[in-house]
């Protein structure tokens, strides 16, 4: 089957370039480390230094954890709101659920300013909570309203004024937690702290496995609704299952990472370029794969290399983003199509 | 839930559907639908079609009363459990999504593959056979994007075959078809019947149901009429059903007159060894409004020439002939 080879041949190319960009990834930074030595130090043949170890596994490796979370775990949310809601715009960006996530983070640093461990879980609770509510409102007016457009200018509504609420929180809060929240709402894979990397993986690394069994599932509501019924698909505990996982992966990630922009939407797309099929077998471990290589590589960018700069991740991740989807609304006049 | 097989595959008692308890569109309906039967479902937009079907196979909550299937109440299935008896294809043709018709098809068999939903090669079988059955093997590789409407809804109709239920309801197949696709898809829903399987689908398209369905079940006045089609057809239904909307309907041939008023009536003459000239220009005096009565005051022959045939109308004492049937035509419009 040749569509069959096309697909083995994806995961493999995607597979050697993650490999090769997460190496290069690590490399990357003030202090050099060369492959040879890192590949040493694994395997215990050779031995870094003490400062070399301590970036490596203090700061290198949490930051592209990060990233590999933030890159599998983003449009895993965006392709199963766009099966959901039948519409090739729909991703957590799009249809607010970053920006509720963004809320609940700005209550817990604007608001409270708490610290320490207690603060790296109301982070992440009061993003799983923001995302969720905005997630039951889009649930609930889909109920009502069949047309997708209409879902989609909802979802650019209250992501705009969930912005606008946040901006008069900014307006009213300290500078310190001013200061902080505005870094935050850059995006940063490089902030991400021990404990909060253990959150971070508890949270997503189950989810994505369960996404991958629920694959099945999410084929048959391709048709919509009514069809994945008569096909035998228990209609309600799979939206609760949608609903529970992009909740708490947007959020986990939006939490700690910062609203990262256009992953969700436009990953999905390129592996369906890639692959040139909708199966969802195929799709979400592609779109895992897609997101990853494109958050290392983004990462790679942000740190621009050569110089000791570091750009937002969030700009990096819009500016690869916005080309697919400019494509996709230009060059796809089948806007309905998957 | 299995054993003894009931002799109705649905059977619906005291059937009450609507949206609300205020609103609802058809009441206590008693229906059966028999194994291996075809049942046509005939109603005008709005009157509750859609909603029907949707109930009957519980996409919609009745308002009142059940729906036997297999001889069990609907609500006594899972989900699962339903999937293998009920098949379904939507009136919806589009959002539709950027699918092959063979990765379409092979949704089809959901319902038995397990959680990773790997397909066995018996289910490739019927995946193939579902393809051959509605002549799409070519079509495998093919977006559904850039099928006709045709195609695209044998497409789906092989997806619910596929499924492999003992019935299968379709939700207006032939909406978006013209004649001949209409036709042949109801004659491969006929084929599906004859293969065992029950049908249930909604038309609008008397002509086809008249021809193919064993049963009609007819919405009219909030009620359903159901029948054989010539029992119905006995009965005066059709005209009495049509006579409202403008739409004539000749019980006699069992067709259709469009046009809103009489125009005249005409009484046609001679006889001709060939029958082909006489369809068409029944069909053109139909059109135009005109009735075909013997003894009428305007006279058609239609003799044959050495170019084809000439149509001579007679009318008191003037004669016109003319060449062909639209000269016909255009004199006939003019005369009244």
């Amino acid at each position: 089957m040749k569509i069959r080879t096309r697909s083995i041949f994806i995961v493999y190319f995607l597979g050697l370039l993650l490999i090769a960009l997460f190496l290069l990834d690590l490399r990357i930074g003030s202090i050099s480390i060369s492959l040879k030595d890192m590949l040493g130090h694994l395997t215990g043949r050779a031995s870094l230094s003490e400062q070399q170890e301590l970036i490596l596994t203090k700061f290198r490796l949490p930051r592209v954890a990060t990233a590999l979370m933030a890159g599998a775990a983003l449009p895993v949310c965006g392709l199963q709101m766009q099966t959901l809601f039948r519409n090739p715009l729909a991703g957590p960006y799009v249809l607010g659920i970053s920006s509720g996530a963004s809320f609940g983070a700005a209550l817990v640093v604007l608001g409270a300013g708490a610290t320490g461990i207690v603060a790296t879980w109301s982070l992440a609770i009061a993003a799983w909570i923001g995302a969720g509510t905005v997630m039951l409102l889009l649930l609930f007016v889909s109920y009502r309203i069949k047309d997708v457009m209409t879902i989609l200018i909802l979802g650019i509504m209250f992501s705009s004024g969930l912005a606008a609420i946040i901006s008069i929180m900014q307006y009213f809060s300290q500078a310190s937690a001013l200061k902080s929240f505005v870094i935050w709402s850059m995006g940063s894979l490089g902030n991400v702290s021990g404990a909060q990397l253990k959150i971070m993986a508890w949270a997503i690394l189950p989810l994505l496995l369960l996404t991958l069994a629920y694959s099945k599932v999410l084929n048959g509501l391709m048709l919509g609704e009514e069809y994945a019924r008569t096909m035998g698909v228990r209609i309600q505990r799979t939206l609760l299952i949608i609903f529970a996982t992009t909740s708490i992966l947007a959020g986990t990630i939006t939490a700690f990472c910062g609203p990262i922009g256009f992953i969700g939407i436009a990953v999905p797309h390129m592996a369906r370029f890639l692959l040139n099929r909708s199966d969802h077998r195929v799709l979400i471990p592609v779109s895992m794969l897609t997101g990853m290589v494109v958050m290392v590589f983004s990462d790679i960018v942000s740190r621009l290399p050569g110089t000791e700069q570091i750009l937002p991740i969030n700009a990096v991740t819009s500016l690869i983003g916005i080309p697919v989807v400019i494509w996709l609304v230009v060059m796809n006049r089948k806007a309905q199509s998957l | 839930m299995s054993g003894k097989k009931a002799d109705h595959i649905i059977s619906l008692d005291r059937f009450t559907i609507g949206y609300q308890k205020d609103h609802c569109l058809l009441k206590h309906l008693y229906l059966t639908v028999n194994r291996g039967e075809m049942v046509a479902l005939i109603g005008r937009n709005g009157t509750g079609k859609s909603t029907l079907l949707k109930s009957m196979i519980g996409l919609l909550a009745p308002l009142a009363g059940t729906c036997l299937l297999d001889g069990l109440p609907l609500d006594d299935y899972t989900l699962p459990q339903r999937a293998h008896r009920v098949s379904f294809v939507s009136s919806q043709l589009t959002q539709l999504p950027s699918l092959s018709v063979g990765e379409l098809v092979r949704l089809g068999r959901m319902p038995y593959t397990g959680w990773m939903g790997r397909l066995s090669t018996d289910d490739l079988d019927q995946v193939r056979q579902a393809l051959e059955e509605v002549q799409m093997t070519a079509y495998e590789d093919r977006k559904l994007e850039n099928l006709s409407d045709g195609e695209r809804q044998r497409a789906m109709i092989a997806r619910a075959f596929v499924q492999d239920t003992p019935l299968m309801v379709l939700d207006e197949p032939t909406a978006f078809l013209d004649i001949p696709n209409t036709h042949e898809l109801i004659r491969l829903l006929s084929r599906f019947r004859d293969a065992g399987r029950s049908i249930v689908y909604s038309t609008h398209d008397l002509e086809s149901a008249l021809r193919y369905a064993d049963k009609l079940w007819v919405i009219h006045e909030g009620r359903i009429l159901e029948g054989s089609p010539e029992d119905l057809g006995m009965s005066g239904l059709f005209s009495e059903l049509f006579s409202a909307s403008g739409i004539g309907y000749d019980n006699r041939t069992g067709r259709f007159l469009f046009s809103g008023n009489r125009r005249g009536v005409v009484s046609m003459e001679g006889k001709l060894v060939k029958e082909e000239p006489v369809i068409w220009t029944r069909k053109t005096l139909e059109r135009l409004g005109y009735g075909i009565e013997s003894g009428a005051a305007v006279k058609l022959t239609i003799e044959s020439s050495s170019e084809g045939y000439i149509w001579i109308i007679q009318k008191e004492d003037e004669i016109f002939s003319f060449k062909n049937l639209y000269t016909l035509a255009r004199f006939l419009i003019q005369e009244e």
